[in-house]
């Protein structure tokens, strides 16, 4: 089930998730919302449930309980094309190691996202070609992954996430990779996403990004949440 | 080293994939070298081999029992190498209780025993004769027993004694019809004295000459009253088997180039995708020696399981098709020779180990970590003009992507594309081989010519009619039998033939001459040179004929029966195997034999005739009549068909495996790109359209370059089997590759690289990504 949203409501609604990998426990019970135009970071130390909770939220892994809720689909309750179609129409994921494919171009790896939904090859294009633009890497949409510095990998990774429009952009550690001059430049081109209203699910270590681009961090501990607070944006 | 030993084991078991690819490729690949190997080396002789077996003799020789002794015979016979006899001989004309079929005279000769240092004959059925009363006939274990041929227990009369078949025995060395103890050999008044001697040169003509002129040299003029050189019969029993040579060679190197393939591109994958383990391994403080050792370890392990297991399975298979392809020579159990399995048991670890040798050292060579940052660092792409192009094409998005994908890897693509061409040539090449063979023998056996076979016995002075075992007998004349079936409702055409022994004037081969009237036109021989006859004196061949004997159509013959002579045209080359059967028609018959009737009337009827109603309205006017079947397309070709089938199962197999082992290792290099694609949206379905798409280009690449290949080998192997079987090969035997199966052909290609691709890619559709994109 899918409705339009409006900003008060919850992006992402989870509901009692636990999740077990065999004997151990990532999520225990977590129940949290997310509300559109939020940008909230979750943070805790390695093995805390972060990353699986952003998996659960992204519909590329499944609760052992509890309910996942992302603007208005039931995860649940969806199958496995179920889920790719809904990860191509709701979320956009960038990662730690940007995940591009060395054999496509930049542009190609940013039209691909949309090629995927039966977008024809120059529409994905020109979609791509403006999203370069936007994010300032325009004269490198020719240029291979290895080719490109860690940065600008990243930006093609954050264009290739925002290429369908998301309800959410889920970031994974976007900075881990990076050194400090490009880590602020993706932190302030998050920031700037979610300036103009794009969602933001930040999953990170680094509570400079978290405290620069975040109105609110959720700590994790052993699978469960230990803390919430808001925060001022020191940009 | 001791550490290398729990590092290799360890590493076999993380990966049980690999390990199982690796095994059962090189099981498969063992298997149909030791099969290819073993027919191959056994092809090249089985005629010896069987020889050999029997210790067969090189010289039948038969003497005048009133000109020379035994005692002569035997003392004379210390020049030979070995020999059997003296047995007493006698060619005796039979007849025989209940049966038909058999030669109207036998030559038989009285044994004490099968054994003996010369001529050992394998008794395959029954036993013995032990004592008098008792008879044992020479019969190939493979032969068609036919209508009407002698069975165990039954009774056949021979020179005015009744004897009962008490076994059946082969002579390769074709030294008797039929075998009696001495005891009863007495009571049938012998009329020859058979030596028989094999020597210790006897590969040529000459010496075998030799060998026979020191073993009659002191013997009394005129006792040597016959010989039988085996050359003669080497000549005529190596041109079936020869048949085999050509298409077993050219599967056995196909076998060979795709195990070799198959088996470099799994070592070289599996090491590639090894790199982070080897990398692991040295910083832990192993030196290169060892990783490389740990590395041919954790290789051989499975290669060395399933080459042990594939050398067994492949002598089975082999000893199988061995038995089954030259049991004519009555040889039981034709082995693969030992230095078979000695070459591959060897041979196969070592080629696996060298496979697996360059990409260790390439490893070797591998900073610790450089090797354990492969596959984690980005890597400059590759075929990035086609993936650009394909990119921007209206293809769907997982079929362009899957499209590109073998240009990524292009020497794992180029070695995987050599095994599915080899595939796809070895599938060519056996369905053509198996049109030819089909249609070939079909045409010369005539199977399905006619609709309805009648056989009329022939009095042969058996046993009262009031015998519940009496054969039946025709109670109309011939000419009424004829027009009775004429006058059957739904007949169309029939026709009457008979059968009648000849022998060729100036040689000592027997005939069947077969002789025929009314319309036999439509008995479904093919003529190939020439035409039918029309009218006395005029015969119809076929190649083998032609080719034993140094005949031309044109040429005149002299054929003899029961001392009466005719002079006969070849008029014509017919599409049929027998070297020893001649066509011909009732006016020819009506020079030698004219009170002969027909024995058989085959006959065509019209389309939807109820076939069981038409011989009993038949049978209502002569009960006499028999049904019989009509001809079969023979064990030859079926034992050809099932050999090709079976190498090329397991050749596609293989191929698929080599696939399939390409896509394993190609999904999990790719494990990372497949992840993020599923996190952007791309379905489970989509990732399995693409993966198979990958390796379908393939597959169909593979049938475009396949397909050429197979057909050379079809058109290089056929006649190469034509000429070792002496038979004609019309043009429409090479023209079996019509463009409906040339399609099909192209999807065989595609089919061997989908079904090795489909798998893994399911399994790569379903993975959970989670950790992959998480952890890397």
């Amino acid at each position: 089930m899918t409705e339009d949203l409006g900003n008060e409501q919850a992006v992402v609604r989870l509901t009692a998730v636990r999740k077990e990998y065999g004997e151990s426990v990532a999520l225990d019970g977590v129940s949290l919302e997310i509300h559109a135009g939020e940008a909230v970071a979750v943070m805790g130390p390695s093995g805390s449930g972060k990353s699986t909770l952003l998996s659960m939220v992204a519909g590329l892994d499944r609760p052992t309980s509890g309910a996942v809720v992302v603007h208005g689909d039931d995860l649940g309750s969806l199958n496995e094309k179920g889920l790719a179609l809904f990860r191509r129409r709701r979320i956009g994921m960038i990662f730690q190691f940007f995940n591009l494919l060395d054999d496509l171009s930049a542009l190609d790896n940013v039209a691909l996202a949309a090629q995927l939904t039966g977008t024809s090859a120059a529409h994905a294009r020109k979609r791509a070609l403006e999203l370069f633009e936007e994010l300032g890497i325009g004269d490198r949409r020719n240029t291979y992954p290895a080719q490109l510095s860690g940065g600008e990998r990243q930006r093609v990774a954050v264009a290739r996430a925002l290429m369908n429009r998301p309800a959410i952009l889920l970031a994974d550690e976007p900075t881990g990779a990076l050194d400090t001059r490009a880590g602020e430049q993706v932190m302030d081109l998050l920031l700037d996403l979610n300036q103009i209203g794009q969602t933001l699910l930040l999953v990170t270590h680094d509570q400079q990004l978290a405290t620069r681009c975040a109105s609110r961090v959720i700590d994790f501990v052993d699978g469960q949440i230990a803390g919430e607070r808001s925060l001022e944006r020191t940009s | 080293m001791s550490a290398v030993w729990p590092v290799s084991r360890a590493a076999v078991r993380r990966r049980r994939v690999q390990t199982v690819v690796i095994g059962v490729v090189v099981l498969l690949s063992t298997t149909m070298i030791v099969v290819a190997l073993g027919l191959l080396a056994a092809s090249s002789g089985p005629f010896d081999q069987a020889y050999a077996r029997q210790s067969g003799a090189h010289l039948v020789a038969s003497y005048d029992p009133s000109k020379v002794s035994d005692s002569q015979l035997t003392k004379s016979a210390s020049a030979a190498k070995a020999y059997s006899g003296p047995f007493a001989m006698a060619t005796l004309g039979q007849g025989l209780n209940g049966n038909f079929g058999a030669p109207e005279s036998l030559v038989t000769v009285g044994r004490a025993d099968p054994g003996g240092p010369v001529d050992r004959l394998n008794v395959w059925k029954g036993r013995w004769a032990a004592k008098a009363g008792e008879i044992v006939l020479n019969r190939n274990p493979t032969a068609s027993e036919g209508f009407g041929a002698p069975t165990l227990g039954s009774t056949m009369r021979l020179a005015g004694q009744t004897l009962t078949i008490v076994g059946f025995a082969y002579s390769v060395s074709q030294s008797a019809d039929a075998w009696v103890a001495p005891a009863q050999m007495t009571s049938l008044k012998p009329t020859a004295t058979q030596m028989l001697y094999r020597f210790a040169q006897a590969a040529t003509n000459e010496q075998v000459s030799a060998g026979q002129t020191a073993v009659t040299s002191g013997l009394p003029s005129g006792a040597l009253v016959g010989t039988q050189s085996y050359l003669g019969l080497r000549a005529l029993a190596t041109g079936e088997p020869n048949t085999f040579v050509p298409f077993l060679m050219v599967f056995g190197w196909l076998g060979l180039a795709v195990a070799v393939l198959i088996v470099a591109n799994v070592v070289s994958g599996a090491v590639v995708s090894g790199f982070k383990h080897i990398g692991v391994l040295k910083s832990l403080g192993f030196t290169p020696t060892q990783v490389m050792a740990v590395y041919l370890t954790m290789i051989s392990i499975p290669a060395i399981v399933g080459c042990a297991g594939g050398t067994v399975l492949g002598n089975v298979l082999a000893e199988s098709l061995l038995t089954r392809a030259f049991e004519n020579y009555g040889a039981e159990g034709v082995t693969v020779p030992i230095w078979v399995d000695v070459v591959v048991v060897l041979g196969v670890p070592v080629l696996v180990a060298l496979s697996a040798l360059l990409p260790s050292l390439r490893a070797r060579s591998l900073s610790a970590a450089e090797a354990i940052s492969a596959g984690s660092a980005p890597r400059a792409g590759r075929g990035l003009r086609v993936q650009r192009w394909l990119s921007g094409t209206r293809l769907p998005r997982s079929v362009s992507l899957g499209l590109g994908l073998p240009f990524a890897r292009p020497a794992r693509t180029a070695l995987t594309l050599a095994a599915v061409v080899l595939g796809v040539t070895s599938v060519t090449l056996a369905v053509g081989l198996g049109k030819s063979l089909t249609t070939y023998q079909t045409a010369a056996s005539r199977v399905d010519a006619v609709d309805v076979s009648l056989f009329a016995p022939p009095d042969n002075g058996g046993p009262a009619p009031n015998d519940p075992q009496a054969p039946p007998a025709p109670k109309l004349s011939d000419a009424a039998d004829e027009a009775l079936i004429r006058s059957t409702p739904g007949a169309v055409s029939v026709t009457a033939s008979t059968d009648l022994p000849m022998r060729l004037a100036g040689t000592s081969t027997d005939l069947r001459v077969s002789f025929y009237r009314g319309d036999f036109e439509q008995l479904g021989y093919r003529i190939l040179d020439g035409r039918w006859f029309d009218g006395p004196g005029q015969v119809v061949v076929s190649e083998r004929f032609l080719r034993q004997r140094g005949l031309a159509v044109g040429d005149t013959i002299t054929l003899q029966s029961e001392g009466k002579t005719v002079r006969a045209q070849i008029v014509g080359k017919a599409m049929y195997n027998s070297g020893d059967e001649v066509l011909s028609n009732w006016q020819t018959l009506a020079l030698v034999a004219p009170s002969l009737r027909a024995s058989l009337y085959e006959i065509n009827v019209k389309p939807g005739t109820d076939l069981d109603a038409f011989v009993q309205a038949v049978q209502k006017g002569d009960s006499g009549l028999m049904r019989t079947d009509g001809q079969d397309a023979g064990t030859f070709v079926a034992i050809v068909l099932a050999t090709v089938v079976l190498l090329t199962l397991m050749l596609g197999t293989v191929a698929a495996l080599g696939v399939f082992n390409t896509v394993i290792l190609n999904t999990r290099e790719r494990r990372r790109d497949l992840g993020m694609l599923k996190s952007i949206g791309m379905t489970p379905a989509q990732v399995t359209v693409m993966v198979v798409t990958s390796m379908a280009a393939l597959g169909a690449l593979g049938g475009v370059l396949g397909i050429p290949l197979g057909i050379i080998a079809h058109r290089l192997v056929v006649p190469a089997m034509a000429n070792g079987a002496q038979v004609a090969i019309p043009a429409f035997m090479l023209d079996v590759y019509p463009w409906s199966l040339l399609t099909l052909l192209i999807l065989a290609g595609i089919l061997i690289a989908a079904a090795g691709a489909y798998f893994p890619a399911r399994s790569a559709a379903h993975t959970t990504i989670a950790k992959v994109l998480h952890n890397e």
